[in-house]
């Protein structure tokens, strides 16, 4: 059994650092409270002297640009659940210490990792992909290997070095937390000042003492901890389970008015989603982004409490740049209501499917990878339905004869040899030229002793008359005689006259110019 | 000559390629060709050569005149004409067929008019194998126009492009559609107005082209790696008419048009 701790010991502050507007810099004082008292404060509120403990008047009064915000146990479980999902692509054993309340300090993920050693090459490897996974998340994670899963815990709080501490067995194991403080334990915490008032400070000290004069004093657990870090006592886990839909909030620290800070935090969201999603080895197909308005920003009654943006993809996803990118279009497009103040973002659609061969060169299926994430950048931005495919109809009337769809992934579907064999079909099944350019709607030509003039010249009437009678069953009867005639410069053109005074009162008297030969 | 060739800047393959030539023997002066030294290299009176292949246009008339022997990749190819409807999609069809037939896809940008599918069929372009965008329909709060051919191009998994730009486009403009078809590894054709040819391009191929008669397109190169060349170039076209309503035409154009005899028809209602 090997087991890694991920310690991550500024989970509260990071997970509300991003709720903040994109615009804050890492160097800004960010200090969280509870109950009026700062509990955790970053490096740069630190250097002003805002301490763990303060009074929130006193924090303000020692640093007025001070940005205070409210600890919540609720942002930090999600935090921690993101970070747990993140960790489940290594390994299908990670359980998150402490157990019951994972939203209280400290934060820690384990992780049992001894069937995957091998095929990720070795520990070392292990944990540098482990927190290239980590990286997007945006936490400061403390990495610790021990064969024990409560000794990989202390470990990881015990030393924030940026390599982690690694105890190959249990005597290594024992040295490092013989000289481990005693407020590592979580019991030890509670008897802090009284182990302190005894001189216990280091765990040594408490193992040299009597067991049951021990026990008795502090309680079982403080040994019990202890005894399950050096192994001598069973240490059962639950692993955590996957959710079967993904579903994260964000409460956004000030009122995002633009589309652009949406964005920002929204983009969290979707490093989440990716994490649980590449913890089932799966790719997202369609995914909800929810955002709930304030209430008393809403102009009236009639704005909804929450704009729904739905996205679709064309193909299943899952690189989160790519899909950054489409929310990033849609989002310029969505007009928003009301400002939005909480994030939420909803995945259920996925596909389940081994992950795509890194190829070195170019094929066909990468191609049309890269065509379907093309179709789907230009819909994003121009709208869906700009994006057209041609299609033939079976009817004779050229202004029903073609027809444009906006569902482009079928063009994409339909193989090469399918479509020359159709297209060379159709060149038979129609053998009168038609031209390449149809007007939308016919238009009226003059005329001069008889003859159709265009742009002020006389037309030559070169072939037809190709008589056109069809659509009887419908509105739209068309009875016309088709002539194809040249221009003066020599251009063709396809012009038609109705076929029967009577239909002409229909369809109107006189030369129409149909089209164009391109 | 070779005095000339030793102060220019040469990549690297040029220089391998002097390496041998340079080794002279006193007293012999050796004529080196600029076209063996490097591909970008060529001699005023001849016709530039592309690294890459080019693709064949479907006429030798016309092939036999661009440099490479057709329509270049990874460079825009800029069409002037007067109006739609002159046989500019007769020109380019044999191209777009050879493209589709590689299994690529064609796109065609904000066509001036509705594109018959049974034509298109004709001409033997697969019309599932072809998008349609229309990029002017809905104007776009910070982006222009033509920020969907660009991407199209940049992507560099479309098999040809296919647009028409607005009037009146602005030289930069173009000049970054030039560049981002760098990556286009396909012809990419721009159509534009016949005024545009007073000013300059950053296409290194221009044609104008203006209809010659019934089936053929007069072809004028206005730009090209290579010498000008001063008379247009008639392609026949593949044929609409008949080669009876040819010799009609033909007919029609030399003597003074007769006037027409009114074409009578029955009513049988």
């Amino acid at each position: 059994m090997l087991w890694i701790a991920l310690h991550l010991p500024l989970l509260s502050l990071e997970s509300f650092v991003a709720t903040l507007p994109g615009g804050a810099a890492k160097q800004q004082p960010v200090a969280l409270m509870d109950a009026q008292r700062i509990v955790c404060a970053n490096a740069a509120a630190q250097a002003l002297g805002v301490k763990i403990g303060l009074k929130h008047a006193t924090a303000l009064a020692l640093a007025p640009q001070l940005t205070l915000g409210q600890a919540d146990p609720a942002r930090d479980r999600q935090a921690i659940t993101g970070v747990a999902h993140a960790a489940l692509a290594f390994t299908p054993s990670v359980t998150l210490e402490p157990w019951g309340d994972a939203s209280t300090a400290p934060h820690t993920v384990l992780l049992e990792v001894q069937a995957s050693l091998r095929y990720f090459g070795g520990r070392a490897k292990l944990l540098q992909c482990l927190r290239a996974a980590m990286a997007p998340l945006g936490h400061q994670v403390v990495c610790a290997s021990a064969l024990t899963a409560q000794g990989a815990a202390l470990l990881s709080r015990l030393d924030d070095a940026p390599q982690g501490l690694h105890a190959a067995d249990l005597p290594s194991l024992g040295c490092l937390l013989h000289g481990a403080p005693v407020w590592l334990l979580e019991a030890g915490r509670e008897h802090w000042d009284v182990l302190q008032g005894m001189g216990l400070r280091t765990c040594a000290d408490l193992q040299r003492l009597p067991r049951s004069g021990v026990a008795r004093r502090f309680g079982e657990t403080l040994l019990d901890e202890f005894d399950r870090a050096l192994g001598n006592r069973p240490d059962p886990r639950r692993w955590i389970t996957l959710p079967d839909t993904f579903s994260s909030r964000l409460e956004l620290f000030a009122r995002a008015d633009t589309t652009e800070q949406v964005l920002h935090g929204a983009s969290l969201l979707l490093v989440r989603l990716m994490a649980w999603a590449s913890a089932q080895h799966a790719q997202v197909r369609r995914f909800t982004l929810q955002m709930q308005h304030e209430a008393r920003h809403r102009h009236d009654a009639q704005t909804p409490p929450d704009s729904t943006l739905d996205i679709a993809l064309a193909e299943p996803s899952s690189d989160i740049a790519h899909l950054r990118l489409l929310l990033r279009e849609r989002l310029a497009h969505l007009q928003l209501p009301a400002p939005t103040l909480e994030l939420q973002l909803y995945c259920s659609d996925i596909a389940r499917r081994a992950p795509p061969n890194q190829e070195l060169f170019a094929t066909t299926q990468s191609e049309r990878e890269g065509l379907v994430r093309l179709i789907e950048r230009l819909q994003a931005r121009l709208g869906g339905e700009q994006v057209q495919r041609l299609s033939r109809i079976e009817d004779h009337r050229p202004e029903r004869s073609s027809a444009l769809h906006a569902n482009p992934a079928a063009a994409l579907e339909a193989g090469p040899a399918r479509g020359r064999a159709t297209a060379s079909a159709a060149a038979q099944a129609m053998p009168a030229p038609r031209p390449v350019w149809l007007l939308p709607q016919p238009e009226a030509l003059p005329e001069r002793q008889f003859r159709p003039l265009l742009d002020g010249r006389a037309l030559h009437l070169l072939c037809g008359p190709e008589r056109i009678e069809s659509g009887w069953w419908d509105a739209a009867l068309a009875e016309r005689d088709y002539f194809i005639a040249q221009a003066s410069d020599g251009a063709l053109v396809w012009i038609y006259r109705a076929r029967l005074p009577l239909s002409a009162a229909a369809e109107g008297q006189g030369w129409f110019l149909q089209g164009r030969f391109g | 000559m070779p005095s000339a060739v030793s102060h220019l800047d040469l990549a690297s393959p040029a220089r391998q390629a002097l390496r041998g030539p340079v080794r002279r023997v006193p007293g012999e002066s050796v004529l080196l060709a600029p076209q063996d030294l490097h591909p970008a290299l060529w001699l005023g009176h001849q016709l530039g050569r592309n690294p890459d292949q080019a693709v064949a246009s479907g006429f030798a008339m016309l092939d036999a005149q661009l440099p490479g022997g057709g329509w270049p990749r990874r460079a825009l190819t800029e069409l002037l004409l007067p109006h739609p409807g002159i046989g500019e999609i007769r020109l380019l069809s044999p191209s777009l067929v050879a493209t589709q037939q590689a299994g690529r896809l064609v796109m065609v940008f904000d066509p001036p008019a509705h594109l018959s599918a049974w034509a298109l069929a004709q001409l033997g372009i697969d019309v599932t194998q072809l998008l349609v965008i229309n990029t002017r329909c809905k104007v776009v709060a910070g982006s222009d126009s033509l920020w969907a051919l660009e991407q199209a191009l940049k992507s560099g998994h479309v098999g040809a492009v296919l647009a028409w730009l607005p009037p009146r486009l602005r030289a930069e403009r173009l000049r970054r559609l030039q560049l981002a078809a760098n990556s286009h590894d396909g012809p990419a054709f721009v159509l534009r107005e016949t005024a545009a040819q007073q000013r300059p391009t950053a296409a290194p191929l221009r044609l104008a082209l203006r209809a010659g008669g019934a089936d053929v397109l007069s072809v004028r190169l206005l730009k090209r790696r290579g010498p000008p060349l001063e008379t247009p170039l008639q392609l026949a076209l593949p044929p609409v008419l008949s080669s009876l309503a040819r010799s009609r035409s033909r007919a029609a154009q030399i003597e003074a048009p007769p006037l027409p005899v009114a074409a009578t028809f029955i009513n049988l209602a």
